[in-house]
């Protein structure tokens, strides 16, 4: 660590990986109910579960792209952070008001909340991801308008790198698509159609350049590569990745309402998305390959090469999968979609923040480079269980949706919705134990930051850096 | 001449095609906006209607169905199910107000949200008017 | 193109090859565009023929000849940058962006007659493929325009010189792979029957 301030990363780190617990704890709570239909009712019943898993995940994203970015703008940029204490109050803020909103949606029913919190003077709630009261929706907004005022003055007071910026572009385009939720028409065509203005400008825009500027930072410090050979691969990167993934939102236009060229457009476009996630495979790999020297974290190394195969698979093939119109006509609302978004998601932006954490930790708590082999091991171990159960996961959700989209879309004597579900219970038990490996994996990984804490460093003999 | 790859040029073609597929995008946002009269039956769209989407927000129905296939995967499509219940509101409004308090036994149980019967009917002329939408003859059958 | 080149080698392609891949990318989408039209075109053949028969061939065919002779300019403007030829390169070039201009005016005057007759992009299969390829390209024409504008304007600073022209051989290439678009546009949009 270079510089004092960097050090409020840790508590936006620790508060994502306790906020990930909790979303995969009710992740296990939903997988179980889609067996065992009145698990937890009428308490918490599964919308509520799921509110919980994916405003939990959001939010801990939130948190750990914040919590790089406080690490890693002071250290590009070459100076301290503009205010580290503004920083601290926001976490505290965020924390708290992100804390209120789920014990909102656990403890009261969601139209109390609504009421409580005055929905009705500006109606934002209850749609899919942006479930968050109004008053959270301008908190959000509130805190991500101060983080962006500290990173910015952080940014013009230092040296401008190419990470930085592009870190700062994706930041900001953040809270700007973000505006997009408080627009709520009562036509439904536009309530959608501006929706995904929010959803996918945020996933398959601005998101990946913060993710690509992540994956750019660790590796110029784990292999020594050349900055500008990197920075180069960032931009061009992310045009490509913005170039696609702009006029990709069109796949999403096919059946909501928006007239039919979206379909060709989108097809056409979105088709196109996985090259800029499979540039990132081959780069990450290559500058792996060309790397100066062996960085003792080899355990953050690892995560930064999942990161870009993950993403691939996630993200690109399993997007590909449905993403052409044809057959997007079967596949739309299926398990298939699911299966495509928990396997992007971890791949792309939980692997990323834990790439970051897993690099940066060790350094916030006062080692040189690494943690002991000790830790890195169970890290490592960490690793391989939540990534493999994750392609369970994804392998099994498709299973399931191959079979939905068949039994009940493409037969000409087509099964209704519970009919089809009770079918393929099987393929969602096997997900759930796939769930259970995925906590094992996940309580590993906490682990891993207890053991070997008074271990030496791990090294890396010179002659194999040499 | 050594560098046949610059930084700079790589920065160019990111503003620059950014900047050019965003207006592009813009220009294709423009033309839907001008499309949509025709297509997404907002001439049914009453005060009821826009009660009814409010109710649907404010009970999280999208956390369980799917509406126009968003939503969640637990429970059955229903931009369509105006339709499947034999174009039906009372048939919408008979089911929402018949689920048992504590669930049904072992299976997906939909939650008793004691709705007015104005919340009710609103709900129900809102779904009717979702499935007044063009859709590109999405969902492929019945079933959604 | 070959004596002032010969200290660079050949193997390499003119310009800044980040515009390659770029270019590389901006043509997989035309190619993807290009095999969706004629793929559908084949399921409804008489549909597109019907409708292609009432397109203004007249409008294309400057257009073609627009860029065609915009294209050559630019090869004129980088052949006299490479002798150090300065304003006759700048001529050249201002040139070139008139065309692109001519290019621009006659697209938009057929656009208004679409317009004027109620013609649009949702009329039907052939006219959502006709907008969306024409406008798709009309765009990169603007686009084309503005790199070409750069080039202009760094020229008349006197930012090129014959060792250094890099960046007019970036702008003149993606410039010809628009105009390239447009060659293969041209007979597949308006003639092909």
């Amino acid at each position: 660590m270079k510089y004092q301030s960097q050090a409020v990363a840790k508590p936006y780190f620790i508060a994502a990986i306790g906020l990930f617990v909790g979303q995969i704890l009710f992740g296990l709570i939903m997988g179980l109910q889609y067996v065992w239909g009145d698990f937890l009712f009428p308490e918490i019943p599964f919308n509520v579960a799921r509110m919980v898993h994916t405003n939990l995940l959001i939010v801990w994203i939130l948190f750990g792209f914040m919590g790089a970015a406080y690490y890693l703008i002071p250290e590009e940029t070459e100076n301290e952070l503009w205010s580290p204490k503004l920083a601290l109050l926001m976490f505290w803020i965020f924390l708290v008001a992100g804390a209120l909103t789920i014990l909102g949606y656990l403890l009261v029913p969601y139209a109390k909340l609504a009421e409580l919190t005055m929905n009705d003077l500006l109606p934002t709630m209850g749609r899919e991801f942006l479930e968050q009261p109004t008053i959270t929706k301008i908190g959000i907004v509130i805190v991500a308008l101060a983080f962006l005022l500290n990173i910015g003055m952080t940014l013009l007071k230092g040296r401008k790198t190419v990470v930085s910026l592009v870190m700062v572009i994706g930041l900001t385009g953040l809270a700007v698509f973000f505006l997009f939720s408080f627009f709520n028409p009562d036509n439904l065509v536009k309530d959608k159609f501006y929706w995904w203005w929010v959803v996918h400008l945020w996933v398959e825009g601005v998101w990946e350049l913060i993710l690509g500027s992540i994956l750019a930072f660790v590796l110029i410090k784990t292999t020594g590569v050349d900055r500008e050979v990197i920075e180069k691969w960032l931009y061009i990167i992310i045009a490509m990745t913005l170039i696609t993934g702009i006029i990709g939102t069109g796949h999403h236009y096919y059946w909501i309402g928006t007239p039919e060229y979206w379909q060709w457009w989108g097809s056409i476009f979105s088709a196109m998305e996985p090259i800029p996630f499979f540039m990132m495979t081959i780069f990450a790999f290559n500058m792996v390959n060309k790397r100066r020297r062996n960085h003792p974290n080899q355990a953050a190394v690892l995560w930064a090469l999942g990161t870009a195969v993950m993403a691939f698979l996630g993200a690109g093939v399993w997007g590909f999968l449905h993403t052409l119109a044809p057959v997007n006509y079967y596949t739309h609302g299926t398990q298939i979609t699911a299966a495509h978004g928990h396997m992007a998601f971890y791949g792309a932006y939980a692997m990323i923040v834990l790439t970051m954490i897993s690099y940066s930790m060790p350094l916030m708590n006062g080692r040189k480079a690494a943690n002991s082999n000790k830790s890195q091991v169970v890290e490592m171990w960490a690793f391989w269980l939540m990534t493999v159960s994750m392609v369970f996961i994804t392998l099994f959700l498709t299973g399931a949706g191959i079979l939905q989209t068949w039994m009940q879309r493409y037969t000409d004597t087509p099964l209704n919705f519970m009919a089809a579900q009770e079918k393929i219970a099987v393929f969602y038990w096997m997900r759930e134990i796939a769930g259970v490996v995925f906590l094992i994996g996940l309580t590993l990984y906490i682990v891993s930051f207890f053991v070997g804490r008074n271990d030496p460093e791990a090294v890396i003999e010179e002659k194999a850096a040499a | 001449m050594s560098e046949t790859f610059t930084k700079s040029m790589a920065r160019n073609i990111f503003y620059g095609g950014s900047l050019f597929f965003f207006l592009l995008f813009l220009a294709l946002t423009f033309d839907t906006e001008s499309a949509l009269p025709d297509r997404d039956n907002r001439q049914a769209i009453t005060e009821k209607v826009a009660l009814g989407k409010k109710v649907w927000e404010e009970h999280d129905c999208i956390g369980c169905h799917t509406l126009l296939g968003e939503g969640a995967y637990f429970a059955p499509e229903l931009g369509n199910v105006y339709k499947r219940f034999g174009n039906s509101t009372e048939a919408i409004v008979g089911f929402i107000k018949s689920r048992p308090e504590n669930g049904i036994p072992g299976r997906r149980s939909m939650p008793q949200f004691n709705l007015s019967d104005e919340e009710l009917e609103a709900v129900a002329e809102f779904l009717k008017y979702a499935s007044e939408i063009n859709t590109n003859n999405w969902p492929p059958n019945i079933q959604g | 193109m070959t004596h002032a080149d010969s200290d660079i080698g050949h193997e390499r392609p003119p310009g800044d090859l980040a515009i390659w891949i770029f270019i590389c990318a901006e043509l997989l989408v035309f190619a993807v565009f290009f095999a969706s039209y004629a793929f559908t075109r084949a399921n409804h053949v008489e549909l597109f023929n019907q409708w292609q028969s009432t397109l203004n061939r007249n409008y294309a065919l400057v257009n073609t000849l627009a860029l065609i002779t915009s294209s050559y300019f630019v090869v004129r403007a980088i052949a006299a940058i490479r002798i150090d030829h300065r304003s006759a390169s700048l001529r050249w070039l201002l040139g070139a962006l008139a065309m692109g201009a001519l290019f621009l005016v006659v697209k938009s005057m057929e656009y208004a007659d679409h317009y004027s007759h109620g013609v649009n992009l949702r009329t039907n299969l052939f006219f959502m493929f006709y907008f969306s390829l024409t406008f798709f390209h009309f765009m990169h024409v603007l686009m084309g325009m503005v790199i070409l504008g750069v080039n202009a304007a760094v020229l008349r600073k006197g930012g090129y010189s014959a060792e250094n022209h890099r960046g007019m051989e970036t702008g003149g290439s993606y410039w010809h792979m628009v105009d390239m678009v447009w060659l293969i546009l041209f007979p597949l949009v308006y003639v092909m029957r």
